[in-house]
C-alpha cells in the first residue's frame, strides 16, 4: 500500500495561498492605485434616488434562530450515530448501552425544549 | 335599474328638505347642489342607505369659477352604487378667500388622497383631514396652480425664446 | 450578404505577435464599446428606448448589453422622458450615486428642455440639475437617432482622459450643479 507523507499535501496548501494571495493583492492594488471620488451623498446607500432614512436593522423574530440551533444540535447527534451504525456488531452490548445513554441525555434536553414551548412557532 | 333619478331625489328631499338647492340632470346623471353644513350627513346617509348603497366615492374634486361671486369654488363628489350601477353627483359651492370644507375621510377612506389633491391644486382646506399636505406638486410650492388666477404662461421666464414659440 | 468589418485599430506599434499602444487608447476603446446604460425611462421616449433595445434596432451590439437599474453598475445615464419638478432631486441623487466615469444622454425634447410642457410641474430640461453630455432631440426621437446619440457618447468615452475625474474642470462643473465630491 502506498504511503502518504504530510509533505505530499504541500501543493494543496500552495494553491490555497495563491488563491487568497491573488484576491488580497488585487484588492490592495486597486485601492491604492485606482482613482476614486467620494462624497457624502455618493456613498449613501442607494434607495432609488430618495434619501435613505435610518438603517436596515429591524428586529427579527427569535424563533428562526432557535429552530436553526436546535436543528444543528440534533443533526450532530445523528452524525454521531452513523459510525455506530457501521460498527454496530463489533461494538456489541457495551456500545449499545453507551449510545442509548447518549441519546437519553439528548432526549432529556429535547423534552425540556418541548415543555418550554421553544418549538412553538407562533 | 332598481330605482330612478326621481325616486332618489324624492328620498333625498324628504331627508334633507331645506338643503337641496339646485337639481339638474345633464346627460342623465342626477346632479344636486347642497351646502357644506349638510354634506357629510348626506354622504353618510347615502353610504349607509339600505336601498341605494352608494358605497363608492368615485371622485372628489373642485372647480374654480372666478366670476361667480360668493360661489367661486365648487367641490364635486361623484358617488357610485355597485349594486344598482347608479351614479350621483353632489356639488357644494364655497366662497373664495379661504375656502374650507369638512373632510369626507370620516365617511370614505378614499377621500384622503383625493382631498389632498384638491388641496394641492385648488387650495381648499379640508377641516379634520388627518394629513393635509401637497401630494402631486413639490412641497415648497406656495401657490395653488389650478386656480384661474394666473396668466397661462409665466411672464418672468428667461429661457424660452418667444420668437421660436410663435409669438 | 454583408461583409463584417473590423473596427479601426488605435495607433500603436505592431510586430510579430504583439501590438503596443497607450493605456488611454486601450481603456478608451474598452469603455466606449461596453457602455452599460441606466435607462431612466419616464414616458414616451422610454417606449422608443424599448424599441431601440429590441432586436430590430439592437442597442446591445454597441456594447450596451446590460442595462442596469443600479447607478453603481452603470456608465451611462439615459434620461428618456418628461422629468417633473418633483422627480428632479431623485434624478440628481441617482446621478450623484453613479461611479465615475459617467456620461449622461438626454433623450427627447422633454428631458432636454421641458418639451411642449412649459408648465408649473415640469422641469425645463435636466441640465438644470445634472450635467449632460449629449442631447438627442425629438418627440420622440426615432431609434436611429437614439443610436446616433449613443455613438456620440462612444466618441466622448473613447477620448476621455483617464484622470478627468481629478481635474479642476470636472470639479468646477459639478460644483456649478451643487454636487459636492471630495
Amino acid at each position: 500500500m502506498k504511503e502518504y507523507f504530510p509533505s505530499d499535501y504541500v501543493p494543496i496548501f500552495v494553491q490555497f495561498v495563491l488563491a487568497i494571495g491573488f484576491v488580497v493583492v488585487t484588492m490592495i492594488a486597486t485601492h491604492l492605485l485606482g482613482p476614486s471620488r467620494k462624497g457624502k451623498v455618493k456613498d449613501d446607500p442607494f434607495e432609488c434616488g430618495i434619501e435613505s432614512v435610518g438603517d436596515a436593522r429591524t428586529p427579527i423574530s427569535i424563533k428562526y434562530f432557535l429552530v436553526a440551533i436546535l436543528f444543528v444540535l440534533f443533526d450532530v447527534e445523528i452524525i454521531f450515530m452513523y459510525p455506530w451504525a457501521v460498527n454496530f456488531k463489533s461494538l456489541g452490548w457495551f456500545g449499545f448501552i453507551e449510545m442509548f445513554l447518549f441519546m437519553g441525555l439528548l432526549l432529556a434536553g429535547f423534552y425540556y425544549v418541548i415543555r418550554k414551548g421553544v418549538l412553538n412557532w407562533e | 335599474m332598481a330605482f330612478s333619478n326621481q325616486q332618489l331625489l324624492d328620498d333625498l328631499q324628504q331627508q334633507f328638505a331645506n338643503s337641496i338647492l339646485l337639481v339638474e340632470e345633464p346627460f342623465g346623471l342626477l346632479t344636486i347642489e347642497t351646502n357644506r353644513d349638510v354634506i357629510i350627513n348626506m354622504l353618510s346617509y347615502l353610504k349607509g342607505h339600505t336601498t341605494f348603497q352608494f358605497i363608492f366615492l368615485t371622485y372628489l374634486t373642485a372647480v374654480h369659477y372666478p366670476d361667480q361671486k360668493e360661489k367661486e369654488f365648487a367641490i364635486v363628489y361623484h358617488l357610485h352604487s355597485w349594486v344598482h350601477n347608479f351614479q350621483l353627483r353632489i356639488k357644494v359651492f364655497v366662497p373664495s378667500p379661504n375656502p374650507e370644507m369638512p373632510t369626507a375621510t370620516v365617511v370614505f377612506r378614499s377621500a384622503n388622497w383625493m382631498e389632498r389633491e384638491t388641496y394641492d391644486n385648488m387650495g381648499i382646506h379640508f377641516v379634520g383631514h388627518p394629513d393635509l399636505r401637497r401630494i402631486l406638486n413639490v412641497e415648497e410650492m406656495d401657490y395653488f396652480p389650478l386656480r384661474k388666477e394666473y396668466p397661462l404662461e409665466d411672464q418672468l421666464r428667461q429661457d424660452k425664446v418667444d420668437s421660436m414659440f410663435g409669438r | 450578404m454583408k461583409i463584417t468589418t473590423l473596427d479601426k485599430a488605435p495607433d500603436g506599434i505592431e510586430g510579430e505577435g504583439f501590438f503596443a499602444t497607450s493605456f488611454d487608447q486601450v481603456i478608451g476603446m474598452a469603455r466606449q464599446n461596453s457602455l452599460w446604460p441606466l435607462p431612466f425611462a419616464t414616458s414616451c421616449c422610454g417606449i422608443e428606448f424599448m424599441a431601440t433595445m429590441g432586436s430590430h434596432y439592437d442597442l446591445a451590439r454597441f456594447g450596451s448589453e446590460r442595462p442596469s437599474f443600479s447607478p453603481r453598475q452603470a456608465d451611462l445615464l439615459m434620461v428618456m422622458g418628461t422629468i417633473a419638478k418633483k422627480m428632479a432631486p431623485i434624478l440628481k441623487q441617482v446621478y450623484i450615486q453613479m461611479a465615475e466615469p459617467r456620461w449622461v444622454l438626454s433623450v427627447g425634447a422633454c428631458a432636454s428642455s421641458g418639451g411642449i410642457f412649459d408648465t408649473y410641474s415640469v422641469l425645463q430640461g435636466i441640465d438644470r440639475v445634472i450635467p449632460v453630455d449629449v442631447y438627442v432631440p425629438g418627440c420622440p426621437p426615432r431609434p436611429e437617432q437614439i443610436i446616433e446619440g449613443l455613438m456620440k457618447i462612444q466618441e466622448l468615452a473613447g477620448n476621455e482622459s483617464l484622470r478627468r475625474r481629478n481635474t479642476d474642470d470636472y470639479k468646477h462643473l459639478l460644483e456649478s450643479y451643487h454636487i459636492h465630491v471630495q
